[in-house]
């Protein structure tokens, strides 16, 4: 039996009403229902912590070094349920590990060096040497602790993307191939593949989204206007790069409908997300099996 | 002999090289000359940047799938900066043809009227127009009044310097004008930039390629949005062939042919004139869909 084509009239009849992208995602779940056997376990629920914090900014898009370090360090206790965060670290690096920390370094939203200094320092604090840690982006292919990497941490911001809906977790490996554009069939759809063609999954320790102050929406060839960045100053992190995606998309979309008072989807919708948990089990999308752990300032939460 | 051999190779592929070499820069100067290298006190101060379609991914990532989709030729990036400023980043985009320089334009309409080229919009410091075969985008890092008037500027005297004024595709003529919604057209070739604007499949069942072309227009019909497609085939066997493809997918359920109410309660509706298939997507009723495509039918007589 071939494959099923799904088209815009099998989002209408999932879900008439609902938003396109989640339509999409309830389509996938119906069509592709055989193949959403989970890796987690049956009872259990992906864990993505939420922290934000009124003063993680000291100014438009400049994180606060302390303010970020101690986000950082709750998230991460709460995430692994150990009070202190250098014991949560030493939970999932060793000291023998070689460390890879995958920033990214778009030049209008980067990872920032306060985010990138928070997480080497914990590394360090985990007991690993310094000279078996690296942070790189777009030259990990040959960079020397990259290629010996026996754990990475792979810490973005998020964002909308022209191509692929959404600059996340998922995404952000993209650099560990020889050549992107292999991948951006079908709006990037099997971004998810490369996880498992690069040994990047089991050695991915942990993925953190930056919130601090995302893109909610792109123009023009570089995708990037200050309009579109608000000051969220939160930050995502889960062991589950798909969880953690799909709850920054929730996000991105609901401050898109607020902003512009009306739904706007994610455009191209952001469905490697989904694809990344039903076609290639990377981890997991749908928000029901996902606990969601809010920490800190409320307001304007948006989920 | 063999020595021979060897450095006849590498002559060979030395004198290849400077070429290619040579021809990238004489492509540099030729786009490089459309654009001044100082503008409002911003000056170029770092060398152009070139790429093709293959490279444009080292430049803008996955958006260098749009460009790509809309047969770009070559990109010509440069920067300008100037003291207590945020820089400006000016993209010269050589397209195939005017066609497809006014459809990359209409990728992304968002914006006001910039009043330059042939079409423009200006929106958040980014202000873009095409005019001949040139798309242009000009984007300040960060939106100063100051940035915003320098963007104008340049965008003035980039469009004077290019001589050919180009046309639209005559495919978006016959989209009717009346209760189109305001910068409501697209123009495209593949099914991937209709999904963009307008998800139908995950496949390409409209059998969409770079030889198709397609036009894609908005319109209101009390508060409820419709959509009309219309898809030129190089020839008439493929545009049938099409057709078949469309309804065969997207209409299994159709009581009549070429009609079929969806799930939403509206109705899709498509009909092949000679090389165009047209398609009403979202109508309020079935009358109102065989009424609009009739009225297409005739703008294309």
């Amino acid at each position: 039996m071939g494959k099923k084509i799904i088209t815009r009239r099998d989002f209408l009849k999932v879900a008439a009403m609902t938003p396109f992208a989640g339509a999409w995602a309830c389509s996938q779940k119906s069509v592709e229902k055989e193949k959403s056997a989970r890796e987690i376990e049956e009872s259990g629920k992906v864990k993505v912590v939420l922290i934000r914090d009124e003063n993680a900014l000291v100014s438009f898009k400049k994180p606060d070094p302390d303010v970020v370090q101690r986000m950082l360090d709750e998230a991460v206790s709460t995430l692994f349920d150990v009070k202190d965060p250098v014991e949560a670290w030493k939970g999932i690096i060793k000291p023998s590990d070689i460390v890879g920390i995958k920033s990214n370094v778009w030049r209008p939203i980067p990872t920032t060096r306060e985010v990138e200094q928070a997480i080497k320092k914990r590394v360090m604090d985990a007991g690993v040497p310094e000279e078996n840690i690296g942070i790189d982006d777009r030259r990990v292919k040959i960079h020397p602790v990259f290629q010996n990497a026996t754990a990475l941490i792979n810490a973005r911001p998020a964002r909308t993307h022209h191509w692929s809906g959404m600059g996340g977790c998922i995404k952000n490996h993209i650099m560990f191939v020889p050549r992107a554009s292999d991948y951006h069939g079908d709006s990037c759809a099997d971004l998810a593949k490369l996880w498992t063609e690069y040994n990047l999954k089991d050695r991915t320790k942990l993925n953190i989204l930056l919130m601090l102050n995302p893109l909610f929406h792109g123009i023009g060839p570089h995708h990037y206007s200050d309009k579109y960045v608000w000051e969220y100053k939160g930050i995502l992190v889960s062991q589950d790069p798909v969880a953690v995606d799909s709850v920054g998309a929730r996000i991105l979309q609901a401050k898109r409908r607020e902003f512009f008072g009306e739904d706007r989807p994610l455009q191209p919708p952001a469905k490697h997300i989904v694809l990344a948990d039903t076609r290639h089990g990377l981890g997991v999308s749908n928000p029901d099996r996902i606990q969601l752990i809010r920490l800190g300032w409320k307001d304007e939460i948006l989920i | 002999m063999k020595r021979l051999c060897w450095i006849l190779i590498c002559l060979f592929l030395i004198g290849g090289m400077s070429s290619m070499g040579a021809c990238s820069n004489d492509q540099k100067v030729i786009l490089g000359g459309l654009m001044p290298r100082e503008i409002n006190g911003w000056v170029a101060r770092e060398k152009d940047e070139l790429y093709d379609p293959e490279t444009i991914f080292d430049y803008i990532n996955g958006a260098g799938e749009v460009y790509r989709s809309y047969n770009f030729k070559q990109l010509l990036a440069r920067r300008f900066s100037k003291e207590g400023q945020p820089d400006l980043v000016a993209d010269l985009f050589e397209m195939t043809s005017s066609r497809d320089a006014f459809g990359v334009f209409t990728h992304d309409l968002e914006g006001d009227d910039a009043g330059v080229g042939r079409g423009s919009t200006y929106k958040g410091g980014l202000l873009s127009f095409w005019k001949g075969r040139f798309f242009v985008s000009l984007y300040a890092e960060e939106e100063t009044e100051e940035a915003k008037k320098a963007l104008f500027a340049l965008s003035q005297k980039v469009a004077s310097s290019i001589e050919e004024e180009g046309e639209k595709p005559d495919i978006v003529s016959f989209l009717p004008e009346e209760a189109r919604v305001r910068k409501g057209v697209h123009y495209f070739h593949n099914h991937l930039i209709l999904n963009y604007h307008f998800y139908v499949s995950d496949e390409n069942i409209l059998l969409l390629n770079q030889e198709t072309e397609a036009a894609l227009g908005t319109y209101r019909e009390k508060n409820e949005k419709l959509y009309l497609l219309l898809v030129r085939y190089p020839e008439k066997s493929k545009t049938s062939q099409a057709y078949q493809s469309f309804t065969k997918v997207y209409m299994p359920d159709a009581k009549e042919a070429g009609i079929v109410q969806t799930e939403d309660e509206k109705w899709t509706a498509s009909r092949v004139k000679d090389d165009i298939l047209v398609i009403v997507f979202n109508a309020p009723s079935a009358d109102f869909a065989k009424r609009m495509i009739e009225h297409v039918l005739k703008r294309i007589d």
